[in-house]
Formats: structure tokens, sequence, C-alpha cells
């Protein structure tokens, strides 16, 4: 008997392809209006640009645990959890990551690594102790799910522009301060050009990206109850995690608003938010746990 | 992992391959002769259970068929779950055939209910040696390989894991990525 895949989402689906077409397009655009502006000196700034991106590709996982103060633990510091995440891995056919304890009582968890083989899963000290084992598991699986999704490399590839127009956003602004001088002609001087052109590519993309992230948090929760068998871990620790959010100092909270984009919840409410508000999440992850082992129609 | 899985997110766990399971009941002469592998008459399949009304009632289905089968052959069949929240059939018999058999029947039960995915592993408990040996058969990878807990908390010997790998190679599929040879600590075989 064939049963259906779990929370297939054709809206999801779609969302993600129509937000990176937009995505592409975007840069697409900013790129040629910018080969219009120069010629040679964009290339300079791309080769650069590029070599940034590949750097924060390649030490995602690095900055991510020092920035977090993320300590790699091995197997006798905390074999429960290694054991816990050795098999949600191998259910999922993904290798074992590295496994890190980040030493709060927020109770949190983020996964990094450009790949799924210099992966790490890191959870703090307040999720592996606050929660159940079963929710902690749901969150795991929820990590290793970005793992899977290769969610570093899609959201490095998907922000490089976003970066760059950013830069070249800053770039233009300082050369349009110290040249002040040169009144020769009378076109809109090519600084703000590129000023306003890199400040809309930027506003644009950011919103798409974080569109884009919260779409993939969606893919990353229907990930773990695919990985747990039972969507409801993942509810209830979310649930968790929301009201303990909420009640810890502020000092907490702003030492972790810098590191939200990799946390399974933000920290800090915000519009343009890298992840989607925890009444949609359950509400998917509700809809999941109802047709989960339905027999294909 | 193709190109879409990574663009849209998986929507299905990696099949569960049982071809390669029978190879075990083949190569047991080696085991014994050549490795002084002796049959500890127990082997245990494990499983990831889903919570759903249609997973229960598979398992019920898998559940009945296993002990009509187990009437036949003097098998024992016990269950439990564990604190990680996968289920253990546990298959106790003298018999090496009949445990393989027994094995391949859970599995192959499971699957032909549409469940093969929740399938983590089987283990089969060897003795003879100084420790016990367990050979591990990952259903995501299809393949074996050697698991030799010390009796010390988490440790395992991994000298001889690898030196049962090189002799074991020629007798079964043997998973190649050592990174991938979980252990199974807390066996209750």
């Amino acid at each position: 008997m064939r049963r259906k895949a779990y929370g297939r989402d054709f809206g999801l689906s779609w969302r993600m392809v129509l937000t990176t077409f937009l995505l592409g397009a975007l840069y697409v655009v900013f790129f040629i209006v910018l080969l219009q502006l120069f010629n040679l000196s964009l290339g300079v700034v791309i080769v650069v640009m590029a070599g940034l991106a590949f750097l924060q590709y390649f030490t995602s996982d690095r900055i991510a645990l020092a920035a977090s103060g993320a300590k790699v633990v091995e197997p006798d510091q905390a074999p429960e959890l290694h054991d816990m995440v050795e098999r949600l891995a191998a259910m999922a056919d993904i290798p074992k990551p590295r496994v890190a304890v980040i030493d709060t009582d927020v109770p949190n968890a983020f996964a990094t690594g450009r790949n799924p083989k210099h992966a790490v899963v890191a959870v703090t000290r307040g999720l592996w102790q606050r929660l159940e084992p079963h929710e902690v598991e749901g969150v795991v699986a929820h990590e290793l799910a970005h793992v899977q999704h290769r969610d570093v490399a899609i959201m490095t590839i998907a922000s490089f522009f976003s970066m760059v127009a950013a830069m070249l956003m800053r770039f233009g602004l300082y050369a349009g301060m110290f040249s002040g001088g040169n009144r020769d002609n009378n076109a809109a001087p090519v600084w703000l050009i590129m000023f306003v052109v890199s400040l809309l590519t930027y506003v644009i993309s950011y919103v798409l990206l974080m569109a884009l992230s919260r779409y993939r948090e969606y893919a990353a929760d229907r990930g773990a109850a695919l990985i747990t068998g039972a969507p409801e871990n993942l509810m209830s620790a979310l649930q968790k995690i929301a009201s303990r959010m909420t009640q810890i100092p502020q000092r907490d909270l702003r030492e972790a608003a810098g590191m939200n984009a990799f946390f399974i919840m933000p920290t800090v409410k915000e519009l343009f938010s890298t992840h989607p508000p925890l009444e949609k999440r359950l509400e998917r992850l509700a809809a999941i746990a109802r047709e989960m082992g339905r027999p294909v129609a | 992992m193709g190109l879409l899985d990574v663009l849209f997110g998986k929507k299905r766990l990696p099949k569960a391959r049982l071809d390669r399971l029978f190879a075990l009941s083949t190569a047991r002469i080696t085991l014994e002769a050549e490795l002084r592998l002796k049959p500890a008459g127990s082997a245990a399949v494990i499983y990831k259970p889903l919570s759903t009304g249609e997973f229960a009632r598979a398992d019920d289905d898998v559940r009945e068929l296993l002990h009509q089968a187990a009437k036949e052959t003097g098998t024992e069949v016990t269950r439990r779950s564990d604190s990680y929240g996968f289920e253990w059939v546990v298959i106790e018999d003298r018999d090496f055939e009949d445990l393989v058999t027994a094995v391949h029947l859970v599995s192959s039960e499971l699957q032909a209910q549409g469940f093969g995915e929740q399938l983590l592993a089987a283990a089969f408990r060897f003795g003879g040696g100084e420790h016990p040996v367990y050979l591990i058969y990952g259903y995501k990878r299809g393949a074996f390989w050697p698991f030799v807990p010390t009796g010390k908390e988490q440790e395992r010997d991994n000298a001889e894991e690898l030196r049962l790998k090189s002799e074991l190679e020629r007798e079964l599929p043997i998973e190649e990525d050592l990174s991938r040879w979980f252990g199974l600590f807390d066996a209750p075989i």
C-alpha cells in the first residue's frame, strides 16, 4: 500500500517558487541597471563580494557557533543528546552532525554548516532541561530538516545580491559625500542612481528573503513531523518555547537578537520576521497530523 | 536527495531497503566457522511509530501476523518502546534461519502496509568473543555494520569493529561510510 506524502503543500511550494523567482528577477534587473552605469568596476565589486560570500559560506558553522557561544560536545559529555541526534539523523538518512550545547536558560536551538557533512546542531541547556525528551526530539528533528534542506547554502546564495546591494548603497553614499565639487554635467549623478537602485534592490530583496526564510521554516516543520512521525512533539515544544520566551528577562532577549535567523523561534517580534507566527506553524502542523499515514486515494 | 528536495523540502523519508537482509542467512556459515560469531538467538527490529490511527492499525496487523508465524516456528516475540520514541520488536529463536525470517516478516509487512519508511534498523546479537557482537542492518542504507559495545557506558571496541568489517566484507554488504555506523547501546537483546 502506498501512503500519502505528509504535508504535501502545493501552496507552500508555489510560494517558494514565486519568492525565489522574484528574487532572481530582481537581481537580474539590479545587475542590468548596474552594468549600464559602470563597465569595469562592477566586475571588481562582484569578485570581492563573491569572495566575501564564499568566506561566509565556508565559515558559517564557526561564525554561528562563536556568535552564540555554543560549545561542541562529545558523546561522553552528552550521551543522551548524541544518541537522539544520531538516531534521528539515521531516520532522515543524513550523516550525524556535530552536536553543540549553549549554556543559557533560554530554550532554543539552531543548525548551521554549509552542507550535511559539515553541519552542527546546537541546543541550549534550557531546551534540554525544560522540555520533555519527545519535545526536544521534535526540535532536534526540525533542525535536522534544516540541515537536510541545505538552508544555510540556500539562504547564503539568496542573500548574496542583497549583500552586494547593501555594499553598493554605502559605496554610493560615500562617493556622493566626497565628490561634491564636480558639477559639470546636468544628468543625474551616477552615485545617486547607484544609491537609489541599490536601496530599492536591498529593501525589496530583504522582504523577499524574509518571506523565503519563513517558507523554509514551514518546510523544516514538515520535515520534523516526517522524521519524528509525531507533529505534536514539535507543536508542544514550540508552545513551551514561546511561553518561555516571554518570561525571560530583557537582557537575554538583547543578547540573542543577532542570532534570530538561526534559531528555531525568534526571540524578538519583528514585522519582517525570519520565522512565521506561532499560530500559523501550529495550524500547519495540525494539518499534517490529520493527513499523516492516510493511504493515497 | 534531489534538487527538488533541497528546494522544497522533503515530503517523504528515504525508503527502506529490505533486499539485502537475507544476505545474513547465507553468510551465517562463514560467520560461525571462520569468525567464531555464534548467533545468540536474539534479534530486534527498530522502527519509529507514527502517532496516528492508521499506523496503529497497521502495527496491530503486523503484530497479529507475527504471532501467527511465531506459533509455528516456536519463536518468542516481545515488544517495548525506548526513551527515544522508537519501537523495538524483540525476536528470540534458537534457529538462526527463523530469526532472520521473522525480522524480514516484520519489515516486509510494515512495508506492505505503506510504512516501510518508518523502519530504522535491525540488530542481530552474536556471542563467542570477549564482548557481545551486534550486526546492525540499516534499512535506509541497505547494508550491515558491526557494533561491539564494551559494556562501559558509551564505549565501543572500534578496533574489533574494523577487524570484523574487513572480514565480513566478502560475505555481507557492509556500510562503507563509517560515520553511519550508529550504535544501539540500549538494545534490549
